[in-house]
């Protein structure tokens, strides 16, 4: 079962990458709108149905994947890195930056997300590298509590001890002794992150900042198939399923990574029960 | 929360048909039960819930359409947009006064005093002070002063002539002695309209009562457009009116139980240009989108023929509307011959933006002009942002290109606010920044006749005037579509899409009781 | 413990202020003029001033955030733009809605989520453990705008069970409850079943073993009682989200709460409101989430000694 749905994982991410990648170079028309086509199911010219406009679901599917997983990705890998390394300084160096920057994650909690992406496409005007953006400002904050709390209950151990006694400098012990131990907790965190987002973005392109037409991504297909649920589930089946076998997929590997690097994982809670404990 | 005897026998009945279903058992337990409603009520479903009840004030057309029911006017307007008596019929004493004698058969307000002179004089000062932000003080502003010399009469002193003014005066009558004392007609509205307020529980549920037979109606705020049908379907809703997907509309004339009417409406859709833009604000540029966009096929396929290809703001039947204009030929080659007049071609391509609401179908009608664009060689972004936004754009002048539709314009002083060279935003809608010797005088040579059956063939040539200048882009009015169950009847559909057709609509046949006893009771 | 206790009130305190200035800068920075909103286009340039002079909205922007909080002070929300009633008013009126919905989800999370975490946690690595969390995978990869109206056509239309939407008795809970709890309860389940996992390997799990207590005792009693900090934690940040976050279920089931409300006041620029109800929703998230540290720190000891934070 396992060595099966890993394979199975892995071929799945496989497929869909390398149509993401090779999108562009294959003969599709996601963007070829033909208004007699309009909501039309499953058929031998187009065999996943066409959309609201008539488009090919196939070849908008093919596409999407490019754009969700470009923003997906974008995002995690900015929000870690970002998120990640303030956590990290500000764990291990304490005092006034630490609690500025408890502060801050609480006020980025605490405050309404759409309002900020409202007031960013107001700002900086909708598209996808806005969409990275606005999800990365918001997503940060989870992986800066995760590595704080990781910082703050490795920051006692021998290791550091020995290092700061040998005289090395905090950017060294953070970046060499520290980052390593906790890279895996917070790998894990983002292999899940990277699910969320795909559906994020839907989300936002709900409140107009998001993809913007003709383009085609996966939560937008989404987002408009399920106004059409009474009438054309087709609409919104092949994206969804879509989706959730990427999700599905990462998050078995992600599993998979887990119980190989025997972490424990820490959400992005609070301070660990059990300081002590490392992994 | 209550507990009412009999709802609770069948909440009890139901925990146990529940309880099969696990965790479900546990959420049911903290909820309690919902009474009966006492009378036969008629639901609407609304896409958006009235903002403000207080006739005074409200602009939004969930409110407008609301009060029209629970307020009297002055003056209505008819079906070719003239003024004619609402509660009062007027004489025009000079060309700068009017005198209003108010109706001698009339409703009393709803709490029982009568509505006189002096009720008039109060309304119209409120929206005249400044300091209550009123929305229809610009168009009111011409009065001078307002004199009551009995209480059956109401004077109106006027500024300037204008034989247009009664259309300006519909504005909801509300009593003069609970305005004194600042009653919140807001969300507590009093006044002598056919309708009854009842109450106002939460947003989302306002109940007025029909005092000509007591019948008690409910608007029900249901946003998301599928979920509005289901509960058509279900019955937890009566009726509803227009914000639907073509294709749903569709779907629903096809489902047993509810029927779908149609009627052309006036609400106009067009495309606005930015005449400050270097690109659009060339005649060809705007000629050629003008040929390129197919508004037939978008009619056909896309509104399933919901609409009708408009070429001036108001419609042919409306007193000024444009009358016998050419329609603007869906014509590519020309499109293209335009733009290579223009300088335009494949080394130097025309680039646009188009800005637009996230209303999701006007998100796919500006995918299809995108297209259609693309095929003469026109590159168009599509930007959606949300409403106020978008709107805070259009507005200040960022845009090139964008789309919108004008809901329930029905007086010709619109063309001066929206086409004038001294209405420019802010203190006007000129947002394409349309500036026309021409479109200025025929505008004024208008307001200057005295007598509004000479004033329409003016209208009408400036009608022509913007067909050719082109600062809008005439798209198409869109139907109304009013879909019920099919035990409702006797509902006129408006042409504005007001809900005037509440006063007649009924319940034909006793109602049947629901498939499921403990689900129908959505307003108690 | 009171030096503690304070310095969270404080800390609070500051975020919630720090939050309302973030919102009162934004929305200057957002297009659209509220004067424009209240007195259309049509508006002449002095009435306009007038109406701006009248709103306070003509003086700086950090005079009219020291006004705003003198008005905090006074219990003044301040006045809607478009229906022009109170604020506080408003969400009076609103609150109750956001507050119920927001239990009955977390409610509905706990109930599925619970078990489900302990049988993938004592099951480990066995098909059990795969399905619980491949199910919970599922309930985080279905986004709430489709789970929402498909839930209704399957329970309201087809099977007739639950009203479409509205907020009209305890039939009218079930639905929203669920499209909001789900993807709550997904995560919920992981949490359980990692943070049981750690601590069925511990110690005293294995002396209460080895003193033959029964299974269930041993897990719903010992290793739970010890593995629910984390898990309450999450909780609180959860369910400060809820009261907040509840945006597009809202509007699916038409609930009159005050996400719906945050979004309507941002689309028609009424940016009194949207000051009140990210007020509101601030202070309520920081509230939930203080409550949770204090009992955190109730418990466990080493935390208000200051050690950790």
């Amino acid at each position: 079962m396992t060595r099966f749905g890993r394979m199975l994982s892995l071929l799945v991410l496989f497929l869909w990458g390398l149509a993401a990648l090779l999108a562009p170079a294959l003969p599709l028309h996601p963007e070829q709108i033909d208004l007699q086509q309009i909501l039309t199911g499953p058929n031998e010219a187009a065999w996943l149905g066409s959309d609201d406009l008539g488009r090919s679901i196939f070849d908008r599917l093919v596409m999407g994947a490019r754009t969700s997983f470009s923003v997906a990705i974008g995002v995690v890998v900015i929000s870690a890195i970002i998120g990640t390394l303030l956590g990290a300084f500000a764990g291990y160096t304490g005092g006034m930056a630490d609690q500025v920057l408890i502060r801050v994650i609480d006020i980025f909690l605490a405050f309404p997300g759409i309002l900020l992406a409202i007031a960013l496409a107001g700002v900086m005007g909708p598209g996808m590298d806005n969409v990275i953006i606005a999800l990365s400002v918001v997503g940060w904050v989870g992986y800066a509590r995760l590595a704080r709390a990781q910082v703050l209950s490795l920051k006692q151990r021998d290791h550091v001890a020995a290092a700061i006694a040998l005289g090395t400098g905090r950017v060294t012990i953070v970046l060499r002794h520290l980052l390593p131990l906790i890279a895996s907790p917070l790998i894990v965190e983002a292999t899940f992150g990277i699910a969320s987002m795909v559906i994020a973005e839907a989300g936002l392109s709900f409140l107009g900042l998001g993809v913007q037409p003709p383009e085609a991504s996966w939560g937008s297909m989404i987002r408009d198939g399920a106004r059409y649920m009474l009438i054309a589930p087709h609409m919104v089946l092949a994206p969804g399923i879509a989706v959730m076998m990427v999700v599905l997929a990462v998050n078995l590997l992600g599993d998979r990574l887990r119980d190989y690097m025997d972490v424990r994982i820490l959400r992005p809670g609070h301070a660990p029960v059990s300081p002590s404990r490392g992994p | 929360m209550s507990f009412p005897s009999a709802s609770c026998a069948r909440f009890v009945a139901q925990w146990r048909t529940a309880r099969q279903w696990g965790g479900l058992v546990l959420l049911l337990m903290f909820t309690a039960c919902s009474s009966p409603p006492p009378v036969d009520t008629i639901r609407m479903g609304l896409a958006s819930a009235p903002s403000s009840l207080d006739p005074r004030v409200a602009t939004d057309a969930a409110s407008e359409r609301i009060n029209r029911l629970l307020y009297d006017r002055l003056v209505e307007l008819d079906d070719a947009g003239m003024p004619v008596p609402g509660i009062a019929r007027w004489e025009r004493l000079g060309p700068d006064h009017y005198r209003f004698f108010l109706a001698p058969r009339r409703r009393s307000f709803h709490d029982g005093s009568r509505l006189e002179s002096g009720d008039v004089k109060a309304t119209i000062e409120f929206v005249l002070e400044p300091g209550n932000g009123s929305p229809f003080r610009t168009a009111l502003s011409l009065i001078e002063r307002i004199e009551t010399p009995s209480s059956e009469q109401v004077d109106f002193f006027l500024r300037r002539p204008d034989p247009l003014f009664p259309a300006y005066l519909g504005v909801g009558i509300v009593p003069a002695e609970a305005a004194a004392r600042s009653h919140p007609f807001n969300s507590r509205p009093l006044g002598s309209g056919p309708f009854r307020f009842v109450d106002w529980p939460t947003e989302g549920r306002l109940i007025l009562q029909r005092l000509r037979d007591g019948q008690h109606f409910s608007f029900v705020l249901v946003k998301d457009p599928s979920v509005r049908i289901m509960k058509l379907l279900r019955g937890e809703i009566d009726m509803l009116q227009n914000d639907l997907p073509p294709e749903l509309a569709a779907f629903l004339g096809r489902q047993q139980g509810v029927v779908v009417a149609r009627a052309p409406g006036t609400n106009f859709s067009y495309i606005g240009f930015n005449l400050m833009n270097p690109d659009t604000a060339r005649l060809q540029v705007r000629r050629a989108v003008a040929h390129a966009i197919d508004r037939d096929a978008i009619i056909e396929y896309l509104m399933q023929g919901g609409a009708r290809p408009a070429q001036a703001l108001l419609p042919p039947e409306h007193w000024a509307g444009g009358k016998g204009l050419e329609p603007l030929e869906y014509d590519p080659p020309k499109a293209r011959e335009l733009l290579r007049e223009a300088g335009y071609g494949p080394g130097h391509p025309l680039e646009l933006e188009y800005k637009t609401s996230s209303d999701p179908f006007r998100i796919r009608i500006a995918t299809i002009i995108q297209s259609q664009l693309a095929r003469v060689g026109v590159s168009v972004k599509v930007r959606s942002y949300d409403w106020g936004t978008f709107f805070g754009d259009i507005k200040a002048g960022r845009f090139q290109l964008y789309s919108l539709t004008w809901v329930g314009i029905r007086t010709p002083d619109l063309f001066r606010y929206i086409f004038h060279s001294s209405s420019l935003p802010p203190g006007g809608a000129n947002r394409g920044r349309y500036r026309s010797a021409d479109a200025d005088r025929l505008i004024e040579a208008a307001e200057a006749v005295d007598d509004l059956s000479r004033q329409a063939p003016i209208y009408q040539r400036l009608q022509a005037l913007v067909l050719v200048d082109l600062p809008y882009l005439p798209l198409w009015y869109e139907d109304q579509i009013f879909v019920h169950r099919s035990d409702i009847t006797g509902y006129d559909i408006a042409a504005d899409g007001n809900y005037d057709g509440l006063l007649k609509v009924k319940r034909s046949v006793e109602r049947a009781p629901p498939a499921s006893d403990s689900q129908r009771d959505n307003d108690g | 413990m009171g030096n503690y206790l304070l310095s969270r009130l404080l800390g609070a305190l500051l975020v919630v202020l720090g939050v309302v200035c973030l919102v009162f800068l934004l929305i200057h920075l957002v297009p659209g003029d509220p004067v424009e909103v209240m007195l259309g286009e049509s508006a002449q340039a002095a009435d306009r001033e007038a109406l701006r002079v009248a709103l306070g909205l003509d003086q700086p922007i950090l005079l009219q955030l020291v006004h705003y909080f003198e008005g905090l002070l006074q219990g003044d929300l301040g006045t809607s733009l478009h229906s022009r009633r109170p604020i506080a008013t408003i969400l009076v009126e609103r609150f109750p809605a956001t507050l119920e919905l927001a239990g009955m989800a977390l409610l509905f999370a706990i109930v599925i989520a619970l078990p489900m975490g302990v049988m993938a946690a004592t099951h480990r690595g066995k098909a059990m453990d795969y399905g619980a969390m491949s199910f919970s995978l599922l309930g985080i990869s279905i986004p709430n705008f489709w789970m929402g109206p498909m839930l209704i056509l399957v329970f309201s239309l087809w099977l007739g069970w639950t009203p479409v939407s509205g907020r009209e008795g305890w039939a009218s809970f079930i639905l929203p409850s669920i499209t909001l709890g789900t993807a709550l309860a997904a995560v919920l389940a992981r949490m359980v079943r990692s943070s049981l996992l750690e601590v069925l390997g511990e110690d005293f799990v294995r002396t209460a073993r080895a003193k033959g207590l029964p299974e269930w005792q041993v897990i719903w009693r010992h290793a739970l009682g010890n593995a629910w900090l984390p898990v309450i934690t999450l909780l609180g940040l959860q369910l400060g989200a809820l009261l907040g976050g509840a945006v597009i279920t809202e509007t699916i089931f038409s609930w009159p709460g005050i996400g719906s409300l945050m979004i309507e006041s941002i689309q028609k620029r009424d940016y009194p409101v949207v000051q009140g109800c990210v007020l509101l929703i601030s202070v309520s998230y920081v509230l939930v989430n203080t409550l949770t540290d204090l009992f955190y720190a109730w418990i466990d000891p080493r935390i208000r000694m200051g050690k950790e934070r």
